[in-house]
């Protein structure tokens, strides 16, 4: 390959790696989301009294934020920040210290939730209420509001 | 030259009886009716009309009720910056009578005779009752002074002369309500008295016109975030809006922040969530009846 050659194709490859990157992030963080919903609304439901108090099943909603709460704040790389109807607002990459206090916050509830073992409807609304008072501490000044 | 002068003298003179036509007008200074102070139905309407959302002076902590303002709105017309509505003496409103302030609310008036920009809400406004006026402004009176003074308003030319909108009220200030209930329905009408005085749900809800009001045939049928990028959703019981919630599920998520299938509040209904989860039950309760009660209608504006 000539001397003009490698450069280019190593650039180019560097590029579409990053944007691979970005989109894979996207779409990584997409599925969690769903998944932190879904387990929200399992415990949810439970609090809501639309469904029977479950121990084990609330513990592994617990466990499901506790997984996004580890993983969430490596899936907003640089290069991720638009496509694939990311509602992700610019102000994550503006302002990562607010936005990664906002998910410790998140974190150290979801820890704390845990801790408490709850094995009854009343211990879980004690433990999972105060979890979900820090949802909106993301999605107040980090989401851009698309859906319906 | 003769009929330049008389055509000129005709526009002049057209012009000036719009600007007398849409001069700034306050109520008679005999209008206050007799009121018994209820400072506890003060601090519900003021948390129903939000005050904080906007008036929180900027680097005050969240949940203070210091509303020295300094908020900026960046919006097409310019930037608006959010007054002193504390009841200090010089920079905020501690000098205003009674009448001074149900002209700003009522009449969207200042106590100087000029016009407020429709930023501050006031054809919502213009439909609250005398009496909630009345508590709300004894309510502010116990709130923290500030003496933040914020710079005025930045606005691009037209949109900064203000006499021109007189001619904008004419169009938007409708002080009647845009839905009809039942006249016995105690709970829908409470509902509507929220949402479409105090609680000024339409002003991000309801698209707006070519006139810069609010389009009241597509009310509550969603828009544009006026504040950037993003949607404000359908909040009508259509199947673009809240056709599939049931009226206990408004009621929970203006309480919790979250809808029925457990995304949660985002965005400036944040604040908006967190002051209607100040209310009674029994107002979420009439808020969340009047919104399935009130025409469905499709986001695209089709129907």
């Amino acid at each position: 390959m000539s001397r003009v050659l490698v450069p280019v194709v190593f650039s180019s490859l560097l590029i579409s790696g990053l944007a691979f990157a970005g989109s894979d992030a996207i779409k990584q963080r997409q599925e969690l989301m769903e998944e932190t919903r879904d387990a929200a609304k399992v415990i949810g439901g439970m609090l809501r009294q639309k469904q029977p108090f479950d121990a084990a099943a609330a513990m592994a909603g617990l466990q499901v934020w506790k997984k996004t709460a580890m993983e969430a704040g490596d899936l907003f790389p640089e290069g991720s920040e638009s496509g694939h109807d990311t509602e992700a607002k610019a102000e994550i990459w503006t302002d990562r210290e607010g936005f990664n206090q906002k998910l410790t916050d998140f974190g150290t509830a979801v820890d704390a939730a845990i801790a408490a073992n709850p094995d009854s409807l009343e211990a879980l609304g004690a433990a999972a209420q105060p979890v979900f008072k820090t949802c909106k501490g993301c999605h107040e000044g980090y989401r851009v509001e698309k859906e319906e | 030259m003769k009929r330049l002068a008389f055509v000129l003298g005709l526009l002049v003179l057209a012009a000036g009886s719009v600007l007398f036509v849409t001069r700034p007008v306050g109520l008679p200074e005999d209008s206050s009716p007799a009121h018994q102070v209820d400072l506890a139905n003060g601090e519900r309407i003021f948390y129903a009309g939000g005050c904080t959302s906007c008036h929180a002076s900027v680097d005050s902590e969240p949940d203070s009720l210091e509303l020295g303002g300094g908020l900026e709105m960046e919006t097409p017309f310019g930037v608006f910056r959010v007054p002193n509505i504390s009841p200090h003496a010089e920079a905020g409103i501690g000098q205003w009578t009674m009448l001074d302030f149900v002209n700003a609310m009522l009449l969207g008036t200042s106590p100087d005779g000029r016009h407020y920009y429709p930023a501050f809400p006031y054809a919502s406004y213009s439909r609250m009752s005398f009496g909630d006026l009345i508590d709300l402004k004894f309510y502010l009176d116990t709130l923290p002074q500030s003496d933040n003074q914020p710079a005025g308003h930045s606005l691009k030319f037209p949109f900064n002369i203000r006499a021109g909108l007189g001619v904008w009220k004419l169009f938007n200030l409708k002080p009647e309500y845009v839905v009809t209930v039942p006249e016995g329905d105690l709970l829908l009408q409470r509902g509507r008295y929220l949402v479409e005085g105090p609680g000024h749900c339409g002003e991000c809800h309801t698209a707006r016109d070519w006139t810069g009001g609010m389009d009241l045939d597509r009310w509550l049928a969603g828009g544009p975030n006026p504040e950037g990028e993003g949607k404000v959703p359908n909040i009508s019981p259509h199947i673009d809006g809240l056709k599939t919630w049931e009226a206990g599920d408004i009621e929970y998520y203006l309480e919790s922040g979250f809808t029925p299938d457990y995304d949660s509040v985002g965005g400036s209904m944040v604040k908006v969530q967190e002051n209607m989860a100040r209310l009674p039950a029994e107002d979420r309760a009439a808020i969340a009846a009047y919104l399935k009660s009130i025409p469905a209608l499709g986001s695209s504006g089709s129907d």
